[in-house]
């Protein structure tokens, strides 16, 4: 757990929740754009986009979590994460900052009504505590 | 010891060279089969088992030589009409071809110390050598002391060297400048040994005092162990004739004699004949020299590095849609200012450029059917040998060129073809002849262009398929129930033989028979995005036509939409795009269907199984008409947008695999949209399940729909 503390997170808002992704997990950040569905028997998988001749699937992290879903506003951000040597874009409603923590406590079983399983850990700052999500897990089970 | 004859690039150009060879070898010996032994030919063949010689002793790979070895001899001897062809010789030269294929083969991972056994072969070759040439043998001694008696008379008078025009335009201008033009006759001790060596060893030596133009007999296409004793050399020299008499007596070792005379140019009408007589041969040299300049003409090109440039070239093929409909969009925006004109001339020259240099990159990895047809005539022959059959293989158009990735993915399907028509198709010759039909069965392989495609046809005049048959033993294979069988039309009863399983030969033999077959032709062609017919008439033959696209990286796609969502199909599957009245869209049994020129054809919403609503208060629906190997059904979308060459891009392995999509592609405006995989379509209408399950998830959505589609069906 303490190592989680050297490192740099960014943190992003789903549903008005924080959370934050570890910042090497990140391939880039990018503004929302046209996405074309794709009608697989993913149910949380939103489409496809074009970034930069390359098409990646886009993945919708509101259904995901049973959350309502996301408005397109012009906060709305596709966060690129590069997982399994394949790059897959989540739609987040805000991306605010990159953060340090100063501590980071074991997740709960439950956080925000999500299985705590699906979480590194909690980080504590002045503002208040960000959840630390195990990307990897939420994309893939 | 480590030679430079281990190096990778050495063993690679002599497996090369062997492969060609060999081909060389195979189609020569198919047409010596054929036809009476014309000089040439065997001249032609002669070579290839020396230049296999040559090159396998190089590599120090013994075995190979014997064998090639034994067999340039056993053309030699046919060459010098010492030996007749016979069906016995044709079979064993067959069976070193083999034998030398293996040899080859197993050259890779066992170098020298390959296991196959030759001796066999070796042994067969001498036999052949050895009981055939012995009674014609000493005639022919004699005859050639004879000619060697005449030669020497007829030196002076006769035009013995062939000479070629460079080498005459040589000679004449050796004259002019007041050199004469010698002949030296150098007779070789008949106990030396490797006389060819020494004559070329004598041709070197003479080299150095003169320029020597040709010999006779041509040094360079003896035989190593030939017993030629006599050799001519003609000679361009400023010597006179005793000069170089005397001269190369004391140069020349190990030589009997030593004559010079003259070198007459002959007079026209001997030119002539000597020109009618060695038309042939020279015919052969010209070829060979075409073939050489050809060579230092092309490049070998790792085939990943042709890959990588097609994927290239596709995203440039975007890029340079997109920059066109920028121009445009900005051409509409700033009317008045030129610089936009300019980018929009740029845009239209690049856009030039690219599609000729995608056509180049396209035509640099295409080849010719040939090599594949080239398989043919051997597999035709040694079947139709076994079968005791006698049919006569046609093959037109081998110079069609087409993806070298798809000419090996059609391999296969096309030998099935070709072994199911020859074992089921074309009857034994007894059966032939009560049937009134022409003892000899034809095969036809035929391939063409058509626009966008290549058509392969495979067609046979054989006994046709007995549809009542094949019918009856979908049934006892359960691939059909006895109810739906009644049902189907003649074209589905025929297409029944690409079901899994589905044999209506009563023996299975090793050619064929297991019923597999046919299962993986489709297989295949739907990979390849192909589309197979059958026509079938009983008693009269078959005929399969194969629909082939030209290349896989990039294809003309039909872009369409459905509601909102646009999507493209390969049009290579496109049959044809018809629009129809809704109210003729019936349903049978939950599943639409539509009769379009007379064909009942099931119907695809694709809005159902997408969740999407259709599209009301419509009079006419589009609706595309799709084919995929020998499958024909039709889907129903709201637009047409058009065509565009598309480049296929993955949809990555964390979608995964989607039913009916086969990847995407980035379009003008830089948005994506999906392909639709067509063979993924089809299956959709037989897929009751997938059917049911995603119609309870869209039933939320699209209630109402469904509702309309209900009342549609009451109003039938």
């Amino acid at each position: 757990m303490n190592d989680l503390l050297d490192i740099q997170f960014i943190a992003y808002e789903l549903a008005n929740e924080k959370y934050a992704l570890k910042i090497s997990d990140v391939f880039e950040i990018i503004r929302m754009q046209q996405i074309t569905p794709v009608h697989s028997n993913k149910l949380f998988l939103e489409g496809v986009i074009n970034l930069r001749g390359k098409v990646i699937p886009v993945v919708n992290l509101h259904k995901r979590f049973g959350l309502p879903n996301y408005t397109n506003t012009k906060a709305t951000r596709i966060i690129v994460v590069k997982s399994r040597d394949e790059m897959i874009g989540i739609i987040v409603d805000k991306v605010s900052q990159v953060i340090k923590f100063d501590d980071i406590q074991p997740p709960p079983e439950m956080v925000a009504g999500i299985d705590g399983e699906y979480f590194e850990g909690l980080g504590i700052t002045q503002d208040g505590v960000v959840s630390l999500l195990k990307i990897e897990m939420v994309l893939y089970e | 010891m480590a030679s430079i004859y281990e190096s990778s690039e050495m063993i690679g150009a002599f497996l090369d060279e062997v492969e060609e060879q060999l081909q060389f070898l195979e189609e020569g010996i198919l047409e010596l089969e054929q036809k009476e032994e014309k000089p040439e030919l065997i001249q032609k063949i002669f070579r290839v088992a020396h230049t296999l010689k040559g090159s396998s002793s190089a590599m120090g790979y013994d075995k190979m030589k014997n064998l090639t070895h034994e067999m340039e001899n056993v053309f030699d001897k046919i060459r010098n009409n010492l030996l007749k062809i016979d069906n016995t010789i044709i079979n064993v030269l067959f069976k070193c071809l083999d034998c030398l294929r293996m040899l080859k083969d197993d050259y890779l991972e066992n170098k020298n110390d390959t296991k196959i056994e030759t001796s066999e072969l070796l042994e067969e070759l001498r036999e052949i050598l050895d009981c055939k040439s012995n009674c014609v043998c000493k005639e022919n001694q004699e005859k050639k002391t004879e000619a060697e008696k005449s030669d020497s008379y007829s030196l002076t008078d006769s035009e013995i060297f062939v000479l070629q025009d460079s080498d005459r335009s040589l000679l004449k201008s050796a004259v002019l400048e007041g050199k004469s033009s010698l002949v030296c006759q150098v007779k070789i001790p008949k106990d030396s040994l490797m006389k060819a060596t020494r004559a070329c060893l004598i041709f070197n030596s003479l080299n150095e005092i003169g320029q020597v133009i040709a010999s006779s007999p041509n040094i360079f296409e003896l035989p190593d162990d030939c017993e030629v004793t006599l050799i001519n050399y003609l000679i361009v020299t400023e010597m006179s004739s005793k000069e170089l008499k005397s001269r190369a007596e004391y140069e020349l070792m190990d030589v009997e004699e030593v004559k010079v005379s003259e070198y007459m140019p002959a007079n026209v009408k001997e030119e002539k004949k000597a020109k009618q007589n060695l038309g042939e041969e020279k015919q052969v040299k010209c070829k060979k020299g075409n073939s050489d300049k050809r060579c230092s003409q092309t490049v070998r090109v790792d085939t990943e590095k042709l890959e990588h440039m097609m994927n290239l070239v596709g995203e440039m093929v975007i890029e340079q849609t997109r920059i066109a409909q920028v121009g445009n969009i900005l051409h509409g925006r700033y009317t008045k200012d030129t610089t936009v004109d300019d980018l929009m001339g740029i845009s239209n020259h690049i856009s030039r450029v690219v599609s000729e240099l995608q056509e180049t990159v396209m035509k640099a990895r295409m080849l010719p059917l040939q090599q594949l047809f080239n398989r043919f005539p051997r597999l035709v022959r040694d079947l139709s040998n076994s079968l005791n059959k006698d049919v006569d293989l046609i093959l037109e158009g081998g110079d069609t060129e087409m993806d070298r990735t798809i000419i090996e993915d059609i391999t296969d399907p096309l030998i099935h073809l070709v072994r199911n028509s020859l074992d089921h198709g074309i009857e034994s010759t007894e059966i032939r002849k009560a049937k009134g039909k022409p003892e000899k069965g034809i095969l036809k392989i035929k391939a063409f262009h058509q626009e966008n495609h290549v058509i392969i046809t495979v067609e046979d005049d054989g006994a046709g398929m007995d549809l009542e048959k094949i019918k009856r033993s979908a049934i006892e294979k359960n691939v059909i129930t006895e109810q739906a069988a009644e049902n189907l039309s003649q074209s589905e009863i025929v297409n029944l033989i690409f079901e899994n399983g589905l044999s209506t030969a009563e023996n299975v033999s090793d050619i064929s028979g297991r019923g597999v077959g046919m299962d993986i032709v489709r297989n295949h062609i739907d990979k390849l995005n192909g589309i197979i017919d059958v026509e079938t008439k009983e008693g009269e033959g078959t005929k399969f036509t194969i629909k082939l696209p030209l290349t896989l990286a990039i294809l003309t796609g039909l872009l369409v939409k459905i509601h909102d969502e646009t999507y493209a199909l390969p049009m290579s599957n496109i049959l044809e795009i018809v629009r129809k009245p809704v109210s003729e869209i019936e349903s049978v049994n939950k599943q639409s269907i539509v009769v379009i020129r007379d064909r009942v054809l099931p119907l695809i919403w694709l809005h159902d199984y997408f969740g999407l609503p259709r599209k009301k208060n419509k009079k006419n629906v589009f609706i595309v008409v799709l084919g995929t190997a020998e499958k024909r059904f039709g889907i129903v979308v709201d637009k047409l947008v058009g065509n565009q060459e598309i480049v296929i891009k993955p949809l990555g392995s964390y979608i995964g695999k989607v039913e009916g999509i086969s990847g995407a592609t980035i379009l003008g405006d830089g948005s994506v949209a999906c392909i639709f995989d067509v063979v993924g379509l089809s299956k959709m209408i037989n897929n009751k399940v997938v059917k049911e399950s995603i119609n309870i998830r869209a039933n939320n959505e699209v209630k109402d729909v469904d509702d309309k589609n209900s009342k549609t069906t009451e109003g039938i």
